[in-house]
């Protein structure tokens, strides 16, 4: 290529750029949140992801995912206590097929963990999927400085702070505390230590580790959830089919959504209202481009 | 005079060291495997008990009832009946360790046998004799002296934790010098196994295992031919047997090595010296003659045996002993008022009939999947020393979970369904309102009533007004228990974050199991049941 002709592409090339700026801007393109509702779980998920833009907008290629559901209760998928296990299998199988070195599945459950893997049917699916289930590693617990607004140190799992890419994938639930437990309620389960002392601050607690975490995705679970009881349930008329999955990047944006499945409005959640306040993200669901489909 | 040592009976004692490590595999395997198999039911883990005819013994005696899955100890009996104590020198995990430890001490030569003079072997029928006349007037003490109740507490409680701490400590070592990989799989591996580690007496009943152990660096087998009450029992229906020793006294050199080395005093020599109702069959004395004198041919025809001198003098004092136990190990102040911490697992029969029939095993500790059955101490009465209790500070009944009841060799804890499990109530939680933290400090805190695993849930959040120090007035949701739904499982207490001592805690009031240690009357009860 000659001089000249590198400088003439390079002109046009910078004038095309001034005239139609979100060319390179992608992110442009997806909506801040993919809203699928349908009749199987792993099929609204797969939906959601690929609405966002697929699994590789997320997961590059040699990634250490950790894919976070919640496996806090001795209970089984119909309970909806616990995250769907096929959402939680797609969701491996997408990212190990994105080209993840290696997906672990890991969480730090309220009931012993040998029960709530096996009984939530989670640490079978997300093994045929070709994850690696992890029981939590009491040796890998370090006190980490978490700046966060009020909870400046706590002891955390460092495989989440090692991993490349986390993806959270809560489930919607009651909860007589921070009203719904969703996204950012579902990081107590990376914590060790004595987390039930953290109910004292619950609210903030929430905002600061969400922001410490940072999830590259939260995928919420909305395909049975808990509308009271929460956050074990019990008996299946605790449970509603909802049959709903909620995805994207803004996690707040991500609970908010979820709060209305319960009828409430995101507003009325304090925890959701202060990460909205200190600009965490966006709680008013009008100002988000949302994409709602059923399949 | 040929010198020559047999080489089919050392054939057979090679036999009898593999079927000694086969059975303590299978045990060792059934141990481990007593815990959460990933579903609601677990396999016969307890089997073991079930071929001890002490415990078969005892339980019907001492309780009055027959349990079927003792039919197997009758298989026992009949082997002992027909071929002697096989059983102790052949199968018994107990029996084998004494023995690897006596071969171990007598190859440090920490152990040097001697020509046994003593009559001790005949402490073991009087300990039989004890054990048999307590369980007459329902006092079943077997499960403290039997070997398996012995062997199995002594693991699950003391020997398992420790070797767990000792794994932890490994890998915890693994980690600092960065050999994170193999730490990572190791602690996988660890958690699988679910090894319950926390026991309150875990330091005492282990100590006494290895105290038994011990005993080795006095005689060989020390427990199995002193102490042991199956061994006993076994001893006595042994008589009849058809494997006889028999010296060729053309042979024989008087060396007196059989005697030295026989593992359980059982005098092979002189020629008639030899008592049947002590000899486990190891086959040592046949395997280190030197003149391969010794043989054990089958000879159906009884012939006049030699028994243990048991001193009648002695048997009556310890039958008496055995009389006096009973008044003696029923002093406790549990028969004036129910004892608020004797928190048994759900499934226990009526305190009374639950005595009768608790060996004191341990399988219900090792299956607790979350550690909280714990050996009691002086809860339950020194007639309940080392029954279970629930202890909801170290761990809480898992709602869906009836393992325990499920894994109990005796029928003490009886066994239940999931569906019948979870309508069992073993206690009732009271709130401490002096230490819970909305009650106290006004500030929220729904940790009890969060985890709180019925449904509809029994703590209910109830806004309270709190007077704080300053004279203000704060409004917090506090838990409030309803007496009605709480099964007293315990978790609330477990997960408390007041962290020393429990702002929330169990009490076995409202029992299912008993009909006196009621909070309130059935009558008043009918009006008010608003679920």
């Amino acid at each position: 290529m000659k001089r000249r002709e590198f400088i003439k592409d390079l002109a046009l090339g910078s004038l095309l750029f001034k005239f139609q700026p979100d060319l390179f801007a992608q992110g442009q393109k997806f909506p801040d949140l993919a809203w699928i509702k349908g009749e199987s779980p792993a099929q609204i998920t797969k939906e959601a992801i690929s609405s966002l833009g697929g699994i590789q907008r997320f997961v590059s290629k040699g990634d250490v995912v950790i894919v976070k559901p919640n496996i806090g209760w001795d209970r089984t998928p119909k309970q909806a206590a616990c995250t769907n296990p096929q959402v939680v299998k797609t969701l491996v199988e997408l990212s190990l097929g994105a080209g993840a070195k290696e997906v672990k599945v890991i969480d730090n459950p309220c009931n012993p963990a040998q029960r709530t893997y096996a009984r939530s049917g989670i640490a079978a699916a997300a093994k045929e999927a070709g994850g690696k289930v992890l029981f939590p590693n009491p040796h890998k617990l370090k006190k980490m400085s978490l700046n966060g607004k009020w909870l400046k140190e706590w002891e955390v799992y460092t495989d989440f702070v090692e991993a490349d890419k986390i993806i959270n994938v809560p489930i919607a639930k009651t909860h007589s505390l921070s009203r719904l437990t969703m996204g950012m309620k579902n990081w107590l389960g990376a914590l060790g230590g004595n987390r039930n002392q953290l109910h004292q601050k619950l609210d903030q607690v929430m905002i600061d580790l969400a922001a410490f975490f940072k999830p590259c995705l939260t995928v919420m679970d909305g395909y049975r959830i808990l509308i009271r009881n929460g956050p074990q349930g019990g008996r299946l008329s605790d449970v509603e089919l909802f049959k709903t999955v909620v995805a994207g990047v803004d996690y707040v944006a991500v609970d908010a959504a979820g709060a209305t499945f319960f009828d409430i409005q995101p507003q009325d959640l304090p925890y959701l209202q202060i990460a909205h306040q200190m600009g965490v993200g966006e709680i008013n669901l009008e100002k988000l481009k949302i994409e709602k489909r059923t399949v | 005079m040929k010198k020559e040592r047999s080489k089919k009976y050392r054939l057979i004692q090679a036999l009898r060291i593999l079927s000694q490590t086969v059975f303590f595999v299978i045990f060792f395997y059934l141990l481990l495997g007593t815990r959460f198999p990933g579903g609601d039911y677990i396999g016969r883990v307890e089997i073991f008990f079930h071929f001890d005819p002490l415990l078969a013994l005892t339980t019907f005696i001492a309780s009055r009832t027959i349990f079927v899955s003792f039919v197997f100890a009758a298989l026992t009996v009949i082997l002992t009946f027909t071929l002697g104590r096989v059983a102790c020198g052949w199968v018994c995990p107990l029996g084998s360790i004494h023995q690897a430890f006596s071969f171990l001490f007598k190859r440090s030569k920490l152990l040097q046998p001697k020509r046994p003079k003593d009559n001790w072997t005949a402490w073991k029928y009087y300990i039989l004799g004890f054990i048999l006349v307590g369980t007459l007037f329902s006092l079943n003490l077997a499960g403290i002296l039997d070997p398996f109740s012995l062997l199995y507490r002594s693991f699950v409680t003391g020997i398992l934790p420790a070797a767990n701490y000792g794994f932890s400590a490994f890998i915890g070592f693994l980690y600092t010098i960065h050999f994170f990989p193999m730490g990572d799989s190791l602690v996988q591996f660890q958690q699988n196994l679910a090894v319950n580690s926390v026991f309150l007496q875990g330091f005492f009943i282990g100590t006494l295992f290895i105290g038994i152990i011990l005993l080795n660096l006095s005689r060989e087998r020390f427990w199995c031919r002193y102490l042991c009450p199956l061994g006993a029992f076994l001893g006595l229906t042994s008589r009849w047997n058809v494997i006889k020793l028999k010296i060729d006294a053309k042979k024989c050199i008087e060396c007196h090595l059989c005697n030295i080395h026989c593992e359980t005093q059982a005098n092979p020599f002189p020629v008639k010296g030899w008592k049947s109702s002590e000899c486990v069959y190891c086959f040592t004395c046949s395997a280190i003659c030197p003149t391969s004198a010794m043989e054990f041919p089958i000879k159906p025809k009884p012939e006049e045996i030699k028994k243990v001198d048991l001193s009648r003098r002695k048997l009556i004092f310890a039958s008496l002993m055995g009389l006096l136990a009973v008044p003696f190990f029923r002093l406790s102040p549990s028969t004036k008022r129910a004892s608020p911490k004797l928190i048994r697992p759900p499934g226990a029969l009526p305190e009374e009939q639950f005595l009768q029939k608790c060996v004191k095993c341990s399988e219900c500790m090792k299956v607790c999947p979350t550690n909280g059955l714990q050996p009691a101490l002086t809860e339950a009465g020194p007639e309940g020393i080392w029954t279970p209790i629930l202890v909801p500070e170290i761990g809480y009944c898992e709602y869906y979970c009836s393992l325990c009841s499920q894994v109990c060799p005796t029928g003490a804890i009886q066994e239940l369904a999931i569906e019948e499990k979870t309508k069992v109530v073993i206690g009732l939680a009271w709130v401490d309102k002096n230490r819970c933290i909305p009650y106290d400090l006004g500030t929220p805190c729904i940790v009890c009533e969060e985890h709180c695993p019925t449904s509809p849930k029994a703590i209910k959040l109830v806004k309270t007004e709190v007077k704080l120090p300053d004279g203000t007035i704060q409004t917090p949701l506090a838990p409030v228990v309803d007496t009605d739904l709480c099964i007293g499982c315990g978790i609330c207490e477990n997960k408390c974050p007041v962290v020393d001592k429990p702002a929330i805690y169990v009490t076995s009031v409202g029992e299912s199991r008993s009909e006196r240690n009621q909070l309130l009357l059935d009558l008043i009860k009918e009006d008010s049941g608003p679920y």
